[in-house]
């Protein structure tokens, strides 16, 4: 497989066929985001105050706690896609791509899981 | 050149510092308001405020970045002139739609 020079590295290797979906999901989650956080700090400026109770009193309801879990999936989703390109551009040693990729994905996946799980507690508990 | 190490720095910064950022915010809220008071303790101390109109900087180049991605990718603003004037417009609206929600947040809200 290949001569050393890098057409001959790839050729024939085909694509990954990721490249595509990668590009369309950064942009649809980049469209929600914009919406998502546009939403998000609105309300944070129209908050009378930032007191335990003011704040909590807003995010547990469903009219805040759906955009909110919407927004951290948008979030967590789009930061994925763009930290992994990052890693790819500059890190070339095939084992520390993969820490590092499957690192990414822990922590995405996990932060995500957690920030949701804590949305989902205010709104299903009333203010805690 | 700018626009373009901008959008990924102000994209990395947000997605290791802002996300962190969310994360605290979201589980002190759903732990109680004593994990939310140290919250609230950090957010307001100076370096929470750089920190926090820091992220609303790079919130704000970071979308503009992004429109004007939207915008060559349907295959407009290809021109030398129309292209340079937006890579130099981005940051600069970036910059004064933080101070303007920045000054609303301080001056006009209290």
């Amino acid at each position: 497989m290949g001569n050393g020079t890098s057409i001959g590295k790839v050729r024939g290797l085909g694509s990954a066929h990721h490249g595509a979906h990668h590009w369309l999901v950064a942009r649809t989650t980049a469209i929600s985001n914009l919406l998502l956080m546009v939403w998000f700090i609105v309300s944070l400026v129209m908050l009378s105050d930032y007191s335990y109770a003011s704040v909590t009193g807003w995010l547990s309801q469903p009219i805040a706690a759906v955009p909110m879990i919407l927004l951290i999936f948008s979030l967590f989703y789009h930061a994925r896609l763009g930290l992994q390109v990052v890693i790819e551009d500059y890190v070339h040693e095939s084992g520390s791509k993969f820490a590092l990729l499957s690192a990414l994905n822990l922590a995405a996946i996990g932060g995500g899981a957690f920030a949701i799980f804590s949305v989902a507690r205010l709104a299903l508990t009333g203010a805690a | 050149m700018l626009v373009s190490i901008l959008h990924r720095a102000t994209g990395d910064g947000m997605a290791l510092v802002g996300l962190g950022l969310l994360v605290w915010w979201l589980g002190a809220l759903a732990s109680g308001p004593a994990a939310y008071e140290t919250f609230l303790w950090a957010a307001d101390s100076w370096v929470g405020m750089v920190v926090l109109i820091g992220l609303t900087w790079a919130f704000f180049t970071h979308m503009m970045s992004g429109l004007r991605h939207f915008v060559l990718d349907v295959g407009a603003g290809y021109e030398l002139d129309t292209n340079r004037m937006w890579s130099i417009a981005c940051p600069i609206i970036a910059i004064v739609l933080t101070v303007a929600l920045w000054a609303y947040i301080l001056l006009v809200k209290g």
